[in-house]
């Protein structure tokens, strides 16, 4: 199962975001793997005083996506898993079905931070600027409409 | 206190675009063969989605000889080879696509319907159980994602009575504006509190959408943001950011020019750059509560 992962864009998380700890010039976090995490502060600042977004975006940067079962969803072995910030969020919406063994058919409904679903087409980055809570961002996957 | 200029969201509410629709040669040659089949003129809200409009589209092409059995969800637009994502307003469609005219397309606008080959890897599919069950389900998703940028929950949209929730949709796809806007309004003025941040996207023609946080006000809400203060921070290479005021005419002049060169373009309009970006939200956003801002170079 892990080699399968291994192709896809979607790396399995060994590192816990702890771990990650060097910053740049970006606000972003460098991993000793030297894949990039987006780190959000916890005091938003103003636009004009935040750093510029890195719109020339590095093709390496990664978002750490955290799965979380809700109702009778399975549980996964391992929630932590990182994503290129650019991929959409189809992206995350195939590699759970594939992780979880589900088919097309069978129903499995993702939400951020427990309140929307996004669009297939959102980009994973644009989430996590918007969405992220302490470095994650967080995935909530049922196999019901929870928050619909 | 925060007020609705009614001026402004029936102007926008009201806002329609003329559209010819012709029908992809190789459908028409498999569907419709032997029959003349001309373009079908018509005029669509901006503010609305293309499988609100479907249904009387399709009869149209039917009723001129289009042997169409399928399923209103396998129909699917088309304009200048991009397929059109039914899940955007049809304003920001036609905005983004003709981005290159700088606001002053040609027109009608000219899109071609397709009743085959339904391009799953670009378009998201529409449950054809119930072909309205998926744009409103995506439209109240865009909602919920809204009210979660200004308030960090969605608990405000959550403690509008079902009925109410359900006027936002019924609202929009009837065109009744009292019954869209009278819900719609608490939304918007976030019960007259300013909301952390704005819900924004910026397009650009062919690349990502650009989302992050916009905050309305600087830190000690003695300062409203206006658009160019977003857009200086988001595109600093497209929208330099105001450096301090300048000194001298000749400074001023030469500004205005670079500024000149881009536009940002909401609801087929361009947009003055010092509109201040809460009361642009307030009065200028889509029904589904976000300003889709399209920028032309």
């Amino acid at each position: 199962m892990r080699g399968l992962h291994s192709r896809s864009i979607l790396t399995s998380k060994r590192d816990t975001p702890t771990r990650l700890t060097t910053l740049d010039r970006f606000g972003c976090v460098r991993s000793p793997s030297a894949s990039i995490v987006f780190t959000m502060s916890d005091n938003p600042t103003s636009p004009i005083s935040s750093p510029p977004t890195p719109r020339t975006a590095n093709p390496a940067a990664k978002v750490v996506v955290r799965f979380r079962a809700t109702g009778n969803a399975p549980i996964l072995k391992q929630n932590f898993y990182k994503i290129t910030a650019s991929q959409k969020f189809q992206t995350v919406m195939n590699f759970l079905r594939k992780e979880l063994n589900y088919k097309a058919q069978d129903p499995l409904f993702l939400y951020v931070n427990s309140a929307f679903a996004p669009a297939p087409d959102e980009i994973v980055g644009n989430l996590y600027k918007c969405f992220g809570t302490e470095g994650n961002l967080i995935i909530n996957y049922s196999t019901t409409a929870a928050w619909g | 206190m925060q007020r609705i200029d009614t001026a402004v969201t029936h102007g926008i509410w009201d806002g329609q675009l003329p559209v010819r629709i012709s029908i992809d040669p190789t459908d028409a040659k498999t569907l419709a063969s032997g029959a003349i089949l001309h373009s079908h003129y018509t005029f669509m809200h901006r503010c609305s989605y293309l499988p609100l409009v479907t249904e009387s589209v399709r009869e149209v092409f039917v009723k001129s000889g289009v042997a169409f059995t399928g399923h209103d969800a396998d129909i699917w637009y088309e304009y200048r080879g991009v397929p059109l994502k039914w899940h955007y307003p049809i304003g920001l469609l036609h905005d983004l696509l003709t981005s290159q005219y700088r606001g002053s397309s040609p027109l009608p606008w000219h899109i071609i319907i397709h009743f085959t080959n339904f391009p799953t890897d670009k378009l998201i599919r529409i449950n054809a159980a119930n072909i309205i069950d998926t744009p409103h389900d995506s439209f109240m998703s865009m909602i919920k994602e809204a009210d979660y940028i200004r308030n960090g929950s969605i608990k405000k949209l959550m403690s509008l009575s079902k009925q109410d929730q359900t006027n936002l949709w019924q609202g929009l796809s009837s065109h009744d504006y009292d019954k869209f806007w009278n819900v719609n309004a608490r939304l918007v003025t976030n019960d007259n509190t300013i909301p952390k941040y704005i819900p924004l996207r910026v397009y650009l023609l062919d690349q990502p959408v650009i989302q992050e946080p916009v905050a309305p006000v600087d830190d000690n809400l003695d300062c409203e943001y206006t658009l160019r203060d977003i857009l200086g921070r988001m595109l600093p290479e497209i929208f330099p950011p105001s450096l301090d005021a300048p000194t001298t005419e000749g400074a001023d002049n030469t500004r205005k020019s670079d500024a000149s060169e881009a536009v940002a373009i909401l609801h087929g309009i361009v947009i003055p750059i010092e509109t201040p970006i809460l009361w642009l939200s307030q009065n200028c956003s889509y029904p589904d509560n976000f300003l889709h801002i399209v920028i032309c170079r």
